[in-house]
């Protein structure tokens, strides 16, 4: 079970990285139209490593953009099962019946 | 729908992270010990998969795109608590590597997709299936549960927008503005939402916070579904 739901979990997210990079990846989105209009500015209070999902000096290379996207889904996978693992100390039985 | 940073005034951020605070540390307490050791890998297969299905952007109304949530699956698959701390996990990443939403702005993120995003179809779902107790209640529920889990996300993104000063609208114009264009991603969410949810109730009902919490329900729409 826990191998292969990581197994489905990498190959799912693989698929999304790739089609959200590909042919999903045009964001315009109604509080970025509505921002643009009015002229109204992000200030954002800490720089970000990889901004939009792009590697710095490989913007525009969907190939790179796949790896980032990839890479990323997979730290997240990495990051919720450190975080599932602290939150399923101690559970019993009794455990699954509760509302969690 | 993620707001970035310099969009929402001081006292909005600090209200909506107070709120998400609350919720942060209601989940975790209530999560805590009640994973089970089938939920953990599915907790981190469901966060990462919505991560990348966050990437993915669909064109809406007049031109404009919207990202399907993913807080409708994770509320009735890991439970409302599990689920709201997965969405933050998201929302974290998403703002800290990639500035896919702000960082005082988190908590408003949080509120909207983390919260209202995924308490919201939960307490639908429990409630639809509860008056109507078949199949067709459970798709029902987990359909409506979604798409107001949805526009009412947006809602609060757009209450939140519009009690800021940056931006010129009033509340009721940004309110009705947000929810009415994410209302169509919202209908994508509760086919998604119910697509998946009828596929685990018939291979993997396990995998269902509400099988385990909503045994008799769980067994009436396996009557209904003829498994």
């Amino acid at each position: 079970m826990y191998r292969n739901a990581v197994l489905i979990g990498i190959i799912v997210s693989l698929t999304f990285v790739i089609t959200g990079t590909i042919w999903l990846s045009h964001s315009d989105e109604t509080l970025d139209r509505v921002a643009r209009q009015i002229g109204a500015k992000e200030s954002p209070i800490w720089n970000p490593p990889m901004p939009n999902y792009e590697l710095p000096g490989y913007e525009g290379k969907a190939i790179i953009s796949v790896l980032v996207g990839f890479i990323s889904a997979v730290f997240v996978l990495g990051v919720s099962l450190i975080v599932g693992r602290a939150l399923r100390k101690g559970t019993n039985a009794r455990g699954r019946d509760k509302f969690c | 729908m993620h707001i970035p940073d310099g969009f929402l005034d001081y006292s909005v951020c600090a209200v909506t992270y107070a709120g998400s605070l609350l919720f942060w540390a209601l989940s975790f307490r209530k999560a805590r010990g009640n994973l089970t050791d089938r939920q953990v890998p599915l907790m981190a297969t469901l966060t990462a998969m919505f991560f990348a299905v966050q990437m993915m952007n669909y064109p809406i109304i007049e031109g404009t795109t919207a990202h399907l949530l993913g807080g409708p699956i994770v509320a009735l698959t890991l439970g409302p608590y599990a689920g709201m701390i997965s969405m933050t996990i998201i929302l974290m990443i998403q703002a800290l590597f990639f500035g896919d939403g702000g960082i005082t702005t988190l908590g408003a993120n949080v509120w909207n997709m983390g919260v209202i995003g995924v308490f919201t179809p939960y307490l639908v779902f429990m409630a639809v299936t509860k008056i109507w107790k078949s199949e067709k209640g459970l798709l029902t529920g987990a359909f409506v549960g979604a798409f107001i889990g949805d526009v009412l996300a947006a809602m609060f993104a757009g209450l939140e927008l519009g009690l800021s000063t940056i931006f010129p609208y009033s509340v009721l114009i940004a309110v009705t503005a947000m929810g009415i264009h994410h209302s169509v991603i919202g209908i994508g969410e509760g086919i998604v939402t119910a697509g998946v949810i009828k596929i685990l109730q018939t291979s993997r009902p396990d995998l269902l916070q509400f099988s385990i919490i909503r045994p008799k329900m769980q067994q009436a729409a396996g009557r209904a579904g003829g498994t």
